[in-house]
């Protein structure tokens, strides 16, 4: 959920206009369903129906705003059972169009929704793209998420979570023997056009979360999987981030790097920052720092700046 | 509660108000009417606010209720259309409101609850939220929501809010722009028309107006920030722009095809292996931009090898040769 920020009037203002369809939707609501929905704290939400209730057409004739012409809630029913209920209501009963930035933001999503296998056929995707334009008060910018190739591993692994299956795959991490390991699918993450597959892994009785790149031979197995319940670590973290790195740059180059700092601590000194973070093992860096060739110099651990100098001069041996 | 209400009430009731008022009229408001009948105007003008400061007030609050997608529709006097000292005001339902023979169905509305939930920048993803809770207030029955996956949409790029919101807008922006190989960035100027991820990259397609032709810009090479100018565009402009975007990113990666020697069962092969098609001796790999896939091809070190073409190659081998140079000697 998203974090739970200051409002401004304005934000306000849109969320009372969101807020009356929603509770007339609804008939009953507590506080909580609906702070929730909000996204907001049940305070704020019940501070908003509150508010609600000198809030309605103007009248006329110096008769302003009679009880006839607000909104009206049942207070017992708030005060007693912390429930919301509309009692009176004098106009805005449905929900408002789409801006054209809500709906920007969900044709986009649409789009990497799309390609996840199965989860919807064209003509699905094609009815909503069409009535998300028609319920939007603009036109919405174009936001395009290219499809990747087709891919026969992330085919069969949607496969695998629509039966409840293990999958049994070999696995070939980076600088590492590739190993056969049998797994429970969880949960595949998209990002950043990458797939992982987060799972059960019966060889490390423990959750593992593998990048399907580095998966082949996979095939669907019998077994029906049984630890989808497990709690699921961060898909990121493993046990076995013991050794600490330090990196620098230049500080523009940061956003380059993406997510491998979302872990590190920065610091940053006339324009070069350096970054403080745990890593697998020395040998993981020296991919990163070639790739920036040039612009990323690895500090800590000595091994590992011998390790990237040792690995882009035998990528250079290769062209003399 | 009393019908009397304080008169410094919050400016969110005040809006909300103003809305409710608009939606109720048919024939439209005067301003006089709004600044002496809608609650939050009315208390004030009692209270003897100047009319001046009514009507500065009345003008943010319309600019603030457009933003929020609030149709306020202007009936000006027919015989003179510029005079607006008796025009009148209203929000037509039909603009505001979804429109009534929109239905989702209950699969529709699992597939959306999954594509707004992607975002992992806030304002984008507070975008999605909030309009799926407007579809959600039409009170359709909730589906079984679609498990086992996360799809997220990471956002590295701080342009990539302005340039959506010139996009919507239809305005020109300027932003200084680093070619690779070129030393200082130059600025461009810029019609934008979509904005396109391709391989895990966010551009912006649009109509560079130093050269009158259609430009892609990777988002990346944006130096500093992006400027929003006054100057619109004709928002026809933009209908189809995302197809064009992507044919042509498609078509550049269709003429660009590497030719690789690759080490089997390395990360490169495996990484590899998705995008390439095997050639007679070594794998084709297309690719849009060859600096962007010599980064790539760098960081496998010694599993990969370029034998053509040469300017690859040669970004390569300077990625290599600066990476050695920089970790060489102790720090």
């Amino acid at each position: 959920m998203s974090a739970r920020r200051p409002l401004v009037a304005t934000d306000r203002a849109a969320l009372m206009l969101q807020l009356v369809p929603y509770l007339i939707g609804k008939g009953e609501v507590s506080i909580a369903e609906a702070a929730d929905e909000f996204d907001v704290t049940p305070d704020q939400m019940r501070a908003m129906v509150e508010k609600l209730t000198v809030i309605g057409l103007p009248g006329d004739g110096g008769y302003w705003q009679m009880s006839n012409d607000l909104f009206d809630i049942d207070w017992d029913l708030l005060d007693q059972r912390d429930l919301i209920v509309i009692t009176n209501s004098v106009g805005l009963e449905r929900a408002p169009k789409l801006t054209a930035r809500e709906a920007a933001a969900l044709l986009a999503g649409l789009q990497l929704a799309r390609t996840i296998p199965g989860v919807g056929d064209t003509e699905l995707f094609s009815g909503l793209l069409a009535k998300l334009a028609r319920g939007a008060s603009g036109i919405p910018a174009e936001v395009i998420v290219a499809p990747g190739p087709v891919d026969t591993v992330r085919d069969a692994v949607a496969t695998a979570l629509r039966r409840g299956v293990a999958v049994s795959f070999t696995y070939k991490a980076p600088d590492a023997a590739p190993t056969t390991r049998t797994v429970d699918p969880v949960k595949v993450h998209i990002a950043d056009g990458q797939w992982y597959l987060q799972g059960w892994c019966h060889l490390r009785e423990a959750m593992r979360t593998f990048h399907l790149d580095r998966v082949s031979d996979l095939r669907l197995t019998d077994i029906a999987i049984t630890h989808a319940g497990e709690r699921a670590p961060g898909w990121f973290e493993t046990s076995e981030d013991d050794v600490v790195a330090r990196i620098r740059f230049p500080e523009a180059v940061a956003r380059l790097l993406g997510d491998y700092l979302d872990r590190a601590m920065l610091e940053t000194v006339d324009g070069m920052t350096t970054a403080t973070m745990r890593v697998a093992d020395e040998y993981s860096l020296r991919r990163l720092a070639v790739r920036r060739g040039g612009e990323v110099e690895v500090l800590d651990p000595g091994a590992a700046r011998r390790a990237t100098a040792e690995w882009a001069e035998a990528g250079l041996a290769q062209y003399r | 509660m009393p019908a009397n209400a304080p008169a410094k009430n919050p400016p969110e009731e005040r809006l909300v108000n103003l809305v409710v008022a608009l939606m109720a009229t048919d024939q439209g408001l005067t301003k006089d009417t709004i600044l002496t009948s809608v609650s939050g105007y009315r208390e004030q003008s009692v209270a003897g606010a100047s009319k001046d400061a009514l009507e500065k007030m009345f003008e943010r609050d319309k600019e603030s209720l457009r933003g929020l997608g609030v149709p306020i529709e202007t009936i000006g006097d027919w015989a003179d259309p510029d005079d607006l000292r008796e025009a009148r005001y209203r929000v037509p339902s039909t603009e505001y409101e979804l429109p009534d023979d929109i239905e989702f169905t209950p699969s529709e509305l699992a597939l959306l609850n999954l594509a707004g939930g992607v975002w992992s920048e806030s304002s984008i993803s507070e975008d999605a939220r909030s309009g799926l809770r407007k579809i959600r207030a039409l009170g359709i029955p909730i589906d079984e929501p679609i498990i086992g996956y996360s799809p997220r949409i990471s956002l590295h790029d701080p342009s990539f809010p302005l340039l959506q919101q010139a996009i919507e807008q239809s305005r020109t922006v300027r932003f200084l722009y680093l070619k690779p190989g070129e030393e200082q960035p130059r600025t461009r100027h810029v019609q934008p028309l979509a904005l396109v991820e391709y391989e895990a990259r966010w551009h912006v397609f649009g109509i560079d107006l130093g050269v009158r032709a259609d430009r892609t810009f990777l988002l990346s090479r944006i130096v500093g920030p992006v400027v929003l100018t006054r100057e619109e565009f004709d928002p026809m402009l933009r209908e189809g722009a995302g197809d064009r975007a992507l044919r042509g990113l498609e078509e550049v990666a269709a003429r660009s095809i590497a030719l690789l020697e690759v080490d089997p069962g390395t990360e490169a092969a495996l990484r590899l292996a998705r995008r390439a098609t095997p050639a007679e001796q070594g794998i084709h790999v297309p690719y849009v931009d060859a600096y962007i896939f010599a980064e790539e091809l760098a960081s496998y070190g010694p599993e990969v090898r370029v034998v053509a073409p040469p300017e690859l190659r040669d970004r390569v081998i300077e990625r290599l040769a600066a990476a050695r140079d920089l970790n060489g000697a102790a720090p």
